[in-house]
């Protein structure tokens, strides 16, 4: 008697945990990338190097990848919906780093002017290039990283 | 003498500024991908998307990575990538087509102009011919382009595994909307 109520129990206890698992990862959001620490940490024109010497392995090695990119801000860009886009890299170079900012962290885009050196961490997307607009690599769900 | 001058000089700068403005651009375009079913609706969005139009030829084209789309839910956004699109192994999908109807078009005229494209849509690694209505809104010397069109998954053989096939369309709607700049040469 006593086994039987143990058993139903250990069967209980596991639909109940089965269900909150499932309904916990149903309801999921995607990470806040400020609390999760970057795959790499690299300056933005060594990024940009990466992806034009050879894309295929680029991907291969980054795509998906939390990455911390360090450089001048050349443009902080906001579109007619309010998102911001933070481009990294060298003034005058068609390449870039062009970082997605986290709309959750808009507020932080406030003091980036251009001419800064700062870190942005986002994951990585890939790579476009164009011949007359240029290379970029692009990051998502971007946020600033605060020097420590 | 003076005046005639600036008179050549006041026609050159003009005619430079319109070469340059032959070609709009952005970089901060977006893209939604949705698909409705009977479980569930499922809204993916990329905002960082790719497009250059020559407006003298009527080419237009567009760069979408795979990876940018962004979904409410976790799980979705994995999903899309890992099992559907197969992102890691074909990262971009590419639109290279034409604005069928582009002298119709006076893209120096505000105003709003229905545009007729049609091109070929490479994704998953498939290119199909695809072929939309939509419009451009021509205001103070931008353009805001936006269209809508269905694509079917079995097209560009995207398979929907089997656990979830009742539940998920094969039909997806794709919807466009990009705010050009002219491409300052």
């Amino acid at each position: 008697m006593k086994k039987k109520r143990v058993f139903i129990s250990i069967i209980f206890v596991a639909i109940v945990g089965g269900a909150w698992f499932g309904y916990s990862e149903y309801k999921r959001k995607v990470k806040d990338l400020a609390n999760v620490t970057a795959h790499f940490t690299m300056q933005a024109n060594e990024l940009i190097t990466i992806f034009e010497n050879n894309e295929t392995a680029a991907n291969a090695e980054y795509l998906d990848k939390i990455i911390a990119v360090k450089g001048n801000v050349k443009a902080v860009e906001r579109d007619d919906r309010g998102y911001f886009t933070i481009v990294l890299g060298e003034t005058g170079s068609l390449s870039s780093v062009r970082c997605s900012m986290d709309s959750l962290h808009v507020k932080d885009v406030a003091g980036v002017k251009e001419g800064l050196h700062i870190t942005v961490k986002g994951a990585c997307t890939g790579f476009t290039t164009d011949e007359l607009l240029g290379s970029d690599v692009i990051l998502n769900r971007c946020v600033i990283q605060t020097e420590k | 003498m003076k005046s005639l001058f600036v008179v050549i000089a006041t026609s050159l700068i003009s005619t430079s500024s319109l070469i340059a403005q032959d070609k709009y651009f952005t970089k901060s375009g977006r893209i939604n991908f949705v698909s409705k079913a009977a479980l569930e609706n499922i809204d993916g969005n990329n905002k960082a998307v790719t497009c250059v139009l020559d407006t003298k030829t009527g080419n237009v084209q567009f760069a979408v990575l795979m990876k940018g789309f962004e979904f409410e839910k976790a799980l979705m956004q994995e999903h899309f990538n890992e099992n559907y699109v197969e992102s890691h192994k074909y990262p971009k999908a590419e639109f290279k087509g034409q604005v069928v109807n582009n002298p119709e078009i006076n893209y120096a005229k505000d105003g709003t102009y229905i545009v007729k494209v049609k091109g070929m849509l490479t994704m998953h690694g498939e290119t199909k011919e695809v072929e939309t209505v939509g419009n451009v809104v021509v205001k103070s010397g931008k353009l805001q382009a936006g269209a809508e069109f269905n694509i079917l998954l079995s097209d560009f053989k995207i398979e929907i595994p089997k656990l979830v096939k009742d539940n998920v369309s094969n039909t997806v709607k794709i919807i466009v909307d990009c705010s050009l700049e002219p491409l300052k040469s």
